[in-house]
């Protein structure tokens, strides 16, 4: 079913419409929202609504509307938004411009109703490690109306002398193996590594003295402190066969249980994926550059080629809202269309 | 006359000999190399047995890099992009598995004998 921009309705439109379909966006409020007729729109118009949770109710707006929107009433607590797997440095048919694709999806960023406050880049943000590619992304993200960015690296990014050239670059302030943690407005953010050193017919891997540095970093934080993790891997198995899982994240989330309100971003898998575990919500993002099969979907996990003027609408950036109190972080993930 | 026959047999048995050379060299040349496709994230074939000697030549015709990581360190390549090539010449008999360390799940082995 196609539907144009003009289609997507509101909330309160669908609920009067008694449209009802799977929920797929995270609910462990149990606080009656209801959501589901939101995320039909989501679904039907394929590029996704901007969201936000606000003194307790999800409220969405139409990408389309934008330009009527009162920034006022797209504002939660703080916004940031999440791009992957911008591969620079790429150029096989899947997509022979990975810079026009993140321009599109800076572009898209500085769209947003409201300006977020920093972006996160969860890896994968070059395509073979090399200086020119880290610099080439640095450049396109300058333009971003969010300032800060904070990274975690994907296997491509650590290919050399053990990630030498990304942890001299984005390492500053982090521990030796480059993860780190930051607050921001009471909400504690933790960017972990699982790319280096990857043993054969394994997963990701986090390792010992990076598990050690989490238990000790979140051990003190209050357990009402909303959590969010980034890394590249994913941290739950979504298909080891083609090594996406990551093989000592039961350990890592084991640390992070008492937490009221947990979410895990990742990348690597260039689809969105969402996953509810108890009190972890898991989301992965789509990647800038391009596309990857369905697991098992296809003999391998390489780039997917789509018909070019299809490629925008699989590629896309991931929109987090949070507001103070609520549990659920109103998470939205928009296309490059 | 002995002299002569003598002659022609040094002659006979250095013609023999030259051509066992020529064919034992022809079997090295042979043996001496073999090819791995890296394509589709794996190695193929997979598993590959040669005599002591072989240099093992990997090619990448992936979209993807890869890399050829012997899991003992015998061997390590630099990244390889599309079309690139690692050689590594096996000079001792033994068990080689390797992987790519990018793409762990591929794995592949080398048997030298």
């Amino acid at each position: 079913m196609s539907m144009r921009w003009g289609d997507v309705c509101s909330l309160e439109e669908e609920k009067m419409a008694g449209n009802m379909k799977d929920e797929i966006l995270h609910d462990h409020n149990h606080d009656g929202i209801d959501r589901r007729g939101f995320l039909k729109c989501m679904a039907w118009a394929g590029t996704g609504a901007f969201c936000v949770m606000q003194g307790g109710v999800l409220k969405s707006y139409s990408m389309s509307r934008i330009a009527e929107m009162n920034p006022e009433n797209v504002r939660g607590e703080f916004s940031f938004v999440q791009i992957s797997d911008s591969h620079m440095g790429f150029n096989k048919a899947a997509n022979p411009d990975v810079a026009a694709t993140l321009k599109a999806a800076v572009d898209k960023i500085n769209a947003l109703p409201a300006r977020p406050e920093f972006l996160l880049h969860t890896g994968d943000i070059s395509h073979l490690s090399k200086p020119e590619e880290f610099d080439g992304v640095e450049q396109i993200l300058k333009n971003a109306s969010a300032k800060d960015v904070f990274y975690v690296p994907g296997e491509h990014d650590v290919l050399n002398d053990d990630g030498k050239e990304y942890l001299e670059r984005f390492g500053k302030g982090a521990q030796a193996g480059g993860w780190y943690s930051f607050e921001k407005k009471g909400v504690h953010f933790v960017g972990l590594v699982n790319v280096m050193n990857l043993k054969a017919g394994g997963l990701g891997t986090l390792g010992r003295e990076q598990l050690q540095w989490l238990e000790k970093d979140v051990k003190h934080l209050k357990s009402s402190t909303p959590i969010i993790v980034f890394a590249h891997i994913p941290l739950w198995a979504v298909y080891p066969d083609w090594g996406w899982g990551t093989e000592d994240s039961a350990q890592a989330l084991s640390y992070l249980k008492k937490f009221g309100s947990v979410t895990v971003l990742n990348g690597h898998i260039h689809q969105t994926m969402q996953k509810v575990e108890g009190n972890v919500t898991f989301h992965t993002a789509c990647s800038t550059a391009f596309p990857q099969p369905k697991p098992g979907e296809a003999p391998s996990p390489g780039p997917m080629k789509v018909p070019a003027e299809q490629l925008r609408s699989v590629l896309g950036i991931t929109d987090v809202n949070y507001v103070r109190g609520q549990h659920a972080l109103g998470v939205v993930d928009s296309t490059l269309a | 006359m002995a002299s002569v026959i003598a002659t022609a047999v040094l002659s006979f048995g250095g013609f023999v000999s030259e051509r066992m050379s020529l064919a034992a060299s022809a079997q090295e040349k042979s043996a001496s190399t073999a090819e791995v496709k890296i394509d589709n994230f794996s190695f193929g074939p997979a598993a590959i047995t040669v005599p002591v000697g072989t240099t093992v030549t990997w090619i990448n015709r992936d979209d993807i890099p890869h890399t050829v990581v012997s899991t003992e360190k015998v061997f390590k390549s630099k990244v390889l992009d599309t079309e690139e090539k690692f050689s590594y010449t096996f000079t001792k008999p033994g068990e080689y598995p390797y992987f790519c360390s990018i793409h762990p799940k591929m794995t592949g082995k080398v048997v030298v004998q």
